[in-house]
């Protein structure tokens, strides 16, 4: 029996260049970047202070219920009818997420004033069953972390449990917090790129945090009454080389990404752009070019990557950067590099520098790695 | 549709750690780690037996990292600042690139925060829809006292480990309503203990 095909419904998302998918098409359009120098986060304590802070409600001292909330509030809105058709027994929910609401952590340690929502909210599990419960999510429930690849990998199974029946509508939510705890390890790992991160530049010397809440709605396609972007396939791989360095030559990633192709029955000369990982780290952009040129040779295929505009936002990565992705497949453009000057010597030869516009995106492949060695590549399509 | 077959079964909490013999690493991983890479060194499985791409992980945290992550911070202050060894622990996920990295599985990883329910049906959907041929599934349930003060929960340190194959010559078959992973553990145990 043929699976049914799944589609993007609706997208919210919450990040440093606004709150809603507006203000990130208007700074993907225009090549903005909300990276910003923080306060908080300054010298001697921190490497860099350059960091891609959302708006938050100062009232609230639970960021990640907010991030997730808002973000879900927004695609459940752009996804209207089509979800509400959904009974809430069928409607699932997967979370994406590295650190939940740490903040509470830090708060307990200093003995300040926490809530008990900030407090549950520490266990990733108990914000995945709150956000089901508050969103009329009444179908399997599921949180998922696998460091950097979390949004990509919850995206794959929020479709897999369509594809199985056992949901008709998914609720994905990424969502990761600018903490005290997260820039201190980027810190000591010296990590960070004190002038903020320049993905694939020449000068690249380390990442910039960032912090997103971001939501897409996944339907079964039949209950979409217009054409929309599909999930298409997903590849996953390990390094099972180190811990929090990639494997120098690209294997395991041109390995997910094979596997990605090979789900999705297309060869690679059918992509049509790549929104790669794209940290601003001298090992992980120079990993993410060689496993591109092992599976797609010189082909100057277009390229680019989003974390010079948002910061690194680890949990909800895989999510906003594939809301980017579908922007561009519905707006019709290349999305630019924020912040590169100069491309570094090996990077892709069709690294897309300043966004531009082009006729149509059929296939897209979104790309993430992270700490353990994970690698996930994802395909959407377009019809 | 196809057969899955448990073809092992291991359970280990932390007093078989000291001894373990997994390498000069393994006393810098942290515990959560440690036993998970311990329990699947007890299914004594030569993993060599199929191609490394083709061994899926999955992986369930009771309390994700929370424990590490308590460690991790309340060490911020010392002399030389917070640790990046063990800031790289304060994944759930970390877990699942030591095994990966110790055993040199290079297959799909999948990795929850929560309890062992979800592990055997994503597993099992992995294996069916060709995603990997075999699958190494762990449940981790690693509180220490500290941070069972934050999250209010008793302290508990142990991990169980299952190895899934497609048709397999097994312990049994994987059924379609298996989702209490602990206890699945435990029954095999039991029954190798009583044959």
């Amino acid at each position: 029996m043929r699976e049914p095909e799944v589609v993007i419904a609706g997208c919210g998302v919450i990040s440093a260049v606004g709150c809603g998918v507006e203000p990130l098409r208007a700074a993907l359009q225009n090549n903005a970047s909300g990276l910003r120098a923080a306060e908080k986060f300054s010298a001697p304590r921190f490497q860099s202070n350059i960091a891609g802070a959302a708006p938050r409600n100062p009232d609230i001292d639970d960021p990640a219920w907010f991030l997730a909330a808002e973000a879900l509030r927004q695609a459940r809105a752009a996804a209207g009818q089509i979800l509400a058709a959904v009974p809430a027994g069928k409607t699932g929910l997967v979370l994406s997420t590295t650190k939940a609401n740490i903040e509470a952590l830090e708060r307990i340690a200093a003995g300040r004033p926490c809530s008990e929502s900030a407090r549950r909210h520490l266990r990733a599990d108990l914000l995945a069953a709150d956000l089901a419960a508050d969103h009329g999510a009444r179908g399997p429930v599921q949180t998922v972390s696998v460091a950097c690849v979390s949004g990509l990998v919850a995206i794959s199974q929020a479709a897999r449990l369509i594809r199985r029946g056992a949901a008709e509508a998914v609720l994905v939510i990424g969502v990761d917090c600018l903490s005290d705890f997260v820039v201190s390890g980027f810190t000591a790992l010296k990590a960070l790129d004190p002038q903020g991160c320049r993905p694939f530049d020449r000068d690249r010397c380390g990442l910039s945090p960032g912090e997103a809440g971001a939501a897409v709605v996944l339907v079964r396609a039949d209950r979409m009454p217009q054409s929309a972007v599909t999930v298409r396939a997903f590849g996953g791989s390990n390094d099972a080389n180190h811990l929090t360095g990639p494997s120098r030559d690209g294997s395991g990633l041109a390995l997910a990404i094979r596997a990605a192709l090979t789900a999705a029955k297309i060869s690679p000369s059918e992509i049509d752009y790549i929104h790669a990982h794209g940290t601003g780290t001298g090992y992980n952009d120079a990993m993410e070019s060689l496993a591109l040129k092992t599976i797609f040779g010189e082909a100057c295929l277009p390229v680019s990557g989003a974390k010079g505009m948002l910061g690194h936002t680890l949990g909800a990565a895989g999510v906003v950067e594939t809301i980017a992705c579908v922007l561009a497949m519905e707006n019709n453009f290349l999305p630019g590099t924020p912040r590169l000057s100069l491309a570094a010597e090996g990077t892709p030869p069709g690294l897309v520098r300043e966004p531009r516009t082009v006729a149509r995106l059929k296939n897209v492949l979104k790309l993430n790695t992270g700490f353990g060695g994970m690698n996930g590549a994802l395909i959407l399509s377009h019809v | 549709m196809s057969e899955i077959s448990i073809i092992a079964a291991s359970t280990v909490t932390a007093a078989d750690l000291p001894l373990a013999r997994l390498g000069q690493r393994f006393g810098r991983l942290d515990q959560q780690s440690q036993l998970a890479l311990l329990a699947v060194a007890s299914l004594n499985v030569n993993f060599d037996e199929l191609a490394g791409d083709r061994i899926g992980i999955c992986l369930a945290a009771s309390a994700g990292s929370l424990s590490t992550d308590v460690n991790f911070w309340n060490g911020r202050d010392r002399v030389g600042g917070p640790s990046p060894t063990l800031f790289a622990y304060t994944l759930p996920s970390a877990a699942v690139g030591e095994v990966a990295i110790h055993f040199r599985l290079t297959g799909p990883n999948l990795c929850f925060v929560g309890d062992d329910q979800v592990i055997l049906p994503e597993a099992a959907d992995l294996l069916r829809r060709g995603g990997a041929e075999a699958c190494v599934c762990i449940f981790c349930e690693v509180v220490t006292p500290e941070c069972g003060r934050v999250i209010s929960a008793p302290p508990v340190a142990a991990a169980h480990a299952l190895f899934l194959k497609n048709r397999g010559e097994g312990i049994r078959t994987l059924r379609e309503f298996d989702r209490d992973m602990k206890a699945l553990c435990a029954l095999i145990f039991q029954t190798k203990s009583a044959g």
